[in-house]
């Protein structure tokens, strides 16, 4: 299992065709892991590209931590990765909360990226979004897995409820996480985002509560498009492989 | 004909007992214990596999069996039914024929 220090900690690395010329390096979401891309979108990528996927502190395999989980935090860890690995420019591509980091991205460090791919990052001042931090119990998790997760189809087992539970009360009651999240609900309607001048492809489930967020963005942002994808907030589980060659075609060009 | 590639592979059983430890590797002997792993088993329901804990299994796969064997690219051609379903018996058997 590949495991790098980055700012002194252990983070769980993927890489795939490491001899490509270009990288694309792809961010997961809260609560979630990097397999969300290592079964099928991250395959469909190399066929081209050199792809990093790399676990979030505190999700996957990646170290648990107490602290840091703001975006100039999440960016700091991600610009050190690039750092570590040689990563001289990317093509960037973040989901969900990852989407939020890679927006971040792209402000502070605009010389190490190429393009950018923004599927479903939410609006972090919605109430209902940051909601779910506050209402945490173990019925809100088995409803939230239950409705929310990229494990819809499955029922979980005693052994994953647990783990999960332990992953959630961990995050939620030990870690700086909540306070960090209510710390970026102005994100948006910082002026600051309108300055990004990355070609941006943006990604939304069609029947997905982040839309709006969606149209949002692609108003300010200057050179993005809004693309449409069947599905809701959780469209790389739903659509894996139309998500996967969405990006791919969009960093080709 | 085959006798240096037949002195490499493996039998059915000797693969079983190969993703046997994987398993155990992967989820911890306290739970293996408690479960009885057959070719029958399925990842998802009965061994409680989640998605970060198959990338782990998938990555012992690829160290010990090399290019040999395309495990992630045979994992991403299913579609998530296929996945949920997908049993002890069908990976040795893609092994085994890979070999």
């Amino acid at each position: 299992m590949p495991i790098i220090k980055i700012n002194n900690r252990d983070v769980h690395i993927q890489e795939l065709n490491k001899e490509a010329t270009e990288t694309v390096l792809l961010i997961h979401g809260m609560f979630s892991n990097l397999s969300v891309y290592y079964f099928n979108i991250a395959p469909i990528l190399a066929e081209h590209f050199h792809v990093v996927m790399y676990d979030l502190k505190s999700h996957g395999m990646s170290e648990r931590t107490l602290h840091g989980y703001d975006l100039n935090s999440m960016t700091d860890d991600l610009y050190a990765l690039m750092e570590t690995l040689d990563l001289n420019t990317v093509h960037l591509a973040g989901y969900s909360f990852g989407g939020l980091i890679a927006l971040k991205m792209a402000l502070r460090f605009p010389e190490k990226l190429k393009k950018l791919a923004i599927i479903e990052a939410p609006d972090p001042s919605d109430e209902k979004a940051r909601g779910i931090i506050d209402d945490y119990s173990r019925e809100f998790l088995e409803h939230y897995v239950e409705n929310f997760t990229d494990t819809t189809k499955v029922k979980m087992g005693k052994r994953q409820m647990e783990r999960n539970h332990r992953m959630y009360e961990f995050l939620f009651y030990q870690t700086s996480i909540k306070n960090d999240m209510v710390a970026e609900k102005d994100f948006f309607s910082d002026s600051e985002i309108t300055t990004i001048n990355k070609e941006t492809l943006l990604l939304y489930g069609s029947d997905s509560n982040c839309m709006e967020t969606g149209k949002q963005l692609s108003k300010m942002i200057k050179s993005s498009e809004l693309m449409p994808v069947p599905g809701d907030h959780n469209i790389p589980i739903q659509e894996p492989v139309l998500v996967g060659n969405m990006i791919n075609t969009f960093f080709m060009n | 004909m085959d006798t240096v590639a037949s002195t490499a592979k493996m039998n059915n059983d000797e693969i079983f007992d190969l993703m046997k430890q994987f398993i155990t590797e992967v989820i911890g002997e306290e739970f293996v214990e408690e479960m009885d792993i057959t070719p029958e088993s399925s990842f998802t329901k009965d061994l409680e596999m989640d998605s970060i804990e198959i990338v782990s299994f998938s990555e012992k796969i690829k160290a010990h069996f090399g290019d040999q064997i395309d495990f992630t690219g045979w994992l991403s051609s299913m579609d998530l039914d296929q996945l949920i379903n997908l049993n002890l018996g069908m990976i040795i058997n893609y092994i085994h024929e890979c070999q």
